[in-house]
């Protein structure tokens, strides 16, 4: 667990947009540092507009850094394309959210697993690619297999379209995957079967991912270290508990006491008020700054760094 | 005294070969100032029920009951005409999606005067901007967001939009239908507190629909649970979610990660939901249920009355005496 499988160096993505004639940025990624160990579930938690689905679209070569350094297995990878690059797709696999837009409608659902595995030369042989497909299909009780894999995608429920979707990502025995809001449209009884066969394929190839999620409850329950940004910005790293039962940063601390999280004990809301700084040319100093309660005059002009709090823990707070 | 009376109410959609019975036999007392969480995940007939007691199903959808009073009175065997004398004065609805629920191309000034003139139009224009001020003013909007239009509000603020259009008549009765569905949760928190303030203030009866267990327990004081268009439970929200009695409540709270002890694999409820179109005989959730027996193939359980709440399962006393 102590080697780096990926880190992130002053990652930005700015989208450039067109205002009165002038040009601007929608700073949607800004100067992002973290790294992500070997085998570990590392969440990014955030509302939307944080830049949480950008953050893993650049990790995945979907979209391109406006600058910064995006290191994988040692390799630096930002600053190019990997639009062909069959072994860097096949060590990083994404899982996206809405499993009917993943899938070709016009092909059966056998033939969308089977693709991938045929151009990453997983399995040569075309009888035992499939037997493996029927094999991990069994081992993740979607059941009966064969019937299930000669439907197209319409025919299947969300759920198990979601769980095929995650089969196929791991077929090609990924190092590294990204998991995009892949829950949260499911339904709750639903939700964690998908989460535990997550969790399984995690555990046998121990591969490292990113989950992406807006959701406090399934984070904790799924990540080891949870990541939180607001604007483009982390606010916060620290180990899933320490997030849900102990967080520092006022904008964590916000978050939690309004996640409707179910306990016994009556919670106490750390009240803000106000919208969501716009991200583009966002004002000086931390960005929310001019939602916090605890917010001082050195808030709105300087900008805090993210600095070492303890043992694994980080947070970007002047007050901290 | 119950607000809201439904006896056996039955919601079908009617298809190009057979029916989609969507709610059967659902049959709930709601007493004034509850407020009741209607629980359910897609396909339990949440959503179609509120729209059967508002009267705005689809062309294909039809209801079928015993008895529905409101506050007493009659409210299936009256005329379409009856009921739009009632609608929004006495029970009104807020909608998930307020986005699509409010006009773009009209300021929300002029939609709200429209809502308040097609129940009242003695109502006059000064009168109206007056009250609606006060009302923008209750739900923590500026007075300026009447000269607005509506993409130039968030989400949250179209949300508190809606639900001041809906008590602009002071209703007793309000549906709120996936209210909070589609905010951030930072302005679902902050919503959720709003309508518990509006509650006390405007004495209401609340409904509210939704698939979160963890919103009802926000703002709810008592929680029905909906599957496959069947109530199989219902009572004080604390009791049901951390002790449930019926099977299908246990699954589904257990699928929930917050209440599932630490350090174990989350539960989810396998197998799917029954057909909808030929409901089952037996048990609803006889297919999926860990507890079934023989005696929960033959024939539906009744909604008993059980310590104190609701609950539909041959087995209650058995499993919880």
């Amino acid at each position: 667990m102590d080697k780096n499988i990926l880190e992130v160096k002053n990652l930005k993505k700015y989208f450039p947009v067109r205002k009165m004639g002038k040009k601007q940025y929608v700073k949607a990624v800004d100067d992002l540092n973290f790294s992500i160990r070997e085998g570990e579930i590392f969440g990014v938690l955030g509302e939307s507009g944080c830049g949480k689905s950008t953050l893993g679209r650049v990790i995945n070569r979907l979209d391109f850094e406006q600058s910064g350094d995006i290191t994988f297995l040692n390799n630096v990878i930002s600053g190019k394309s990997y639009k062909s690059d069959k072994n860097f797709r096949k060590k990083m696999q994404m899982i996206f959210q809405n499993p009917y837009d993943s899938f070709d409608p016009k092909m059966l659902i056998y033939k969308s697993i089977e693709l991938p595995m045929k151009i990453n030369d997983v399995n040569s042989d075309a009888g035992s690619r499939i037997n493996e497909i029927v094999e991990t299909m069994n081992k993740a009780k979607l059941t009966p297999a064969e019937s299930l894999l000669t439907r197209y995608p319409h025919e299947l429920s969300g759920g198990q379209l979601q769980r095929i979707s995650i089969i196929r990502s791991m077929l090609l025995k990924p190092k590294f995957i990204i998991a995009d809001e892949c829950v949260s449209m499911l339904d709750v009884s639903v939700r964690a079967g998908v989460l535990n066969l997550l969790l399984t394929f995690q555990e046998e190839l121990n591969s490292a991912m990113l989950f992406i999620t807006h959701d406090i409850s399934v984070a904790t329950y799924i990540c080891n270290r949870i990541m939180v940004l607001y604007a483009g910005k982390i606010m916060e790293i620290a180990e899933s508990k320490d997030i849900l039962d102990n967080p520092l940063h006022p904008y964590t601390r916000a978050l939690v006491s309004y996640s409707p999280i179910i306990s016994k004990e009556e919670k106490k809301r750390f009240r803000i008020t106000g919208e969501v700084v716009t991200p583009i040319d966002p004002p000086p100093g931390c960005r929310f700054a001019s939602r916090c309660p605890m917010a001082k005059d050195i808030c709105k002009k300087e900008e805090p760094i993210l600095k070492e709090i303890g043992k694994n823990r980080k947070a970007a707070c002047h007050f901290v | 005294m119950p607000l809201l009376q439904m006896k056996n109410v039955d919601i079908n959609y009617r298809m190009k070969k057979n029916e989609v019975k969507a709610v059967r036999d659902f049959t709930l007392d709601i007493n004034e100032r509850d407020i009741v969480g209607i629980i359910g995940e897609s396909g339990s007939g949440k959503s179609t029920l509120a729209h059967g007691l508002m009267r705005i199903l689809p062309r294909n959808g039809y209801m079928k009951a015993s008895e529905i009073k409101l506050n007493n009175k009659d409210i299936l065997n009256i005329s379409d005409e009856e009921f739009r004398e009632l609608r929004w004065i006495e029970m009104s609805i807020v909608f998930q999606k307020a986005m699509s629920a409010l006009s773009p191309v009209h300021k929300i000034f002029d939609q709200m005067y429209d809502t308040i003139l097609a129940h009242k139009p003695q109502v006059s224009r000064n009168e109206a901007e007056e009250k609606l001020s006060k009302l923008l003013e209750i739900v923590n909007l500026p007075k300026k967001t009447l000269n607005m239009y509506p993409h130039e509000l968030s989400g949250g603020m179209m949300q508190r939009v809606m639900i001041s259009l809906g008590l602009i008549f002071n209703p007793k009765l309000v549906i709120l239908d996936e209210v909070t569905t589609a905010l951030d949760v930072i302005t679902q928190g902050q919503l959720l507190d709003e309508i518990k303030r509006l509650v006390n203030e405007f004495k209401l009866t609340v409904m509210m629909i939704t698939h979160d267990v963890g919103v009802v327990n926000e703002v709810c004081t008592k929680i029905a649970i909906l599957y496959a268009g069947e109530l199989l439970e219902y009572g004080n929200v604390k009791d049901i979610i951390f002790e449930p009695f019926n099977p299908y409540t246990q699954a589904l709270v257990e699928s929930h990660p917050d209440l599932n002890p630490e350090g174990s694999t989350l539960k989810g409820i396998p197998g799917i939901l029954p057909d909808l179109i030929n409901p089952p005989e037996s048990c609803i959730f006889y297919d999926r249920c860990k507890y079934r027996k023989d005696i929960c193939k033959n024939g539906k359980p009744e909604l008993q009355d059980y310590k104190g709440r609701k609950v539909k399962c041959f087995r209650v006393g058995e499993l919880h005496g």
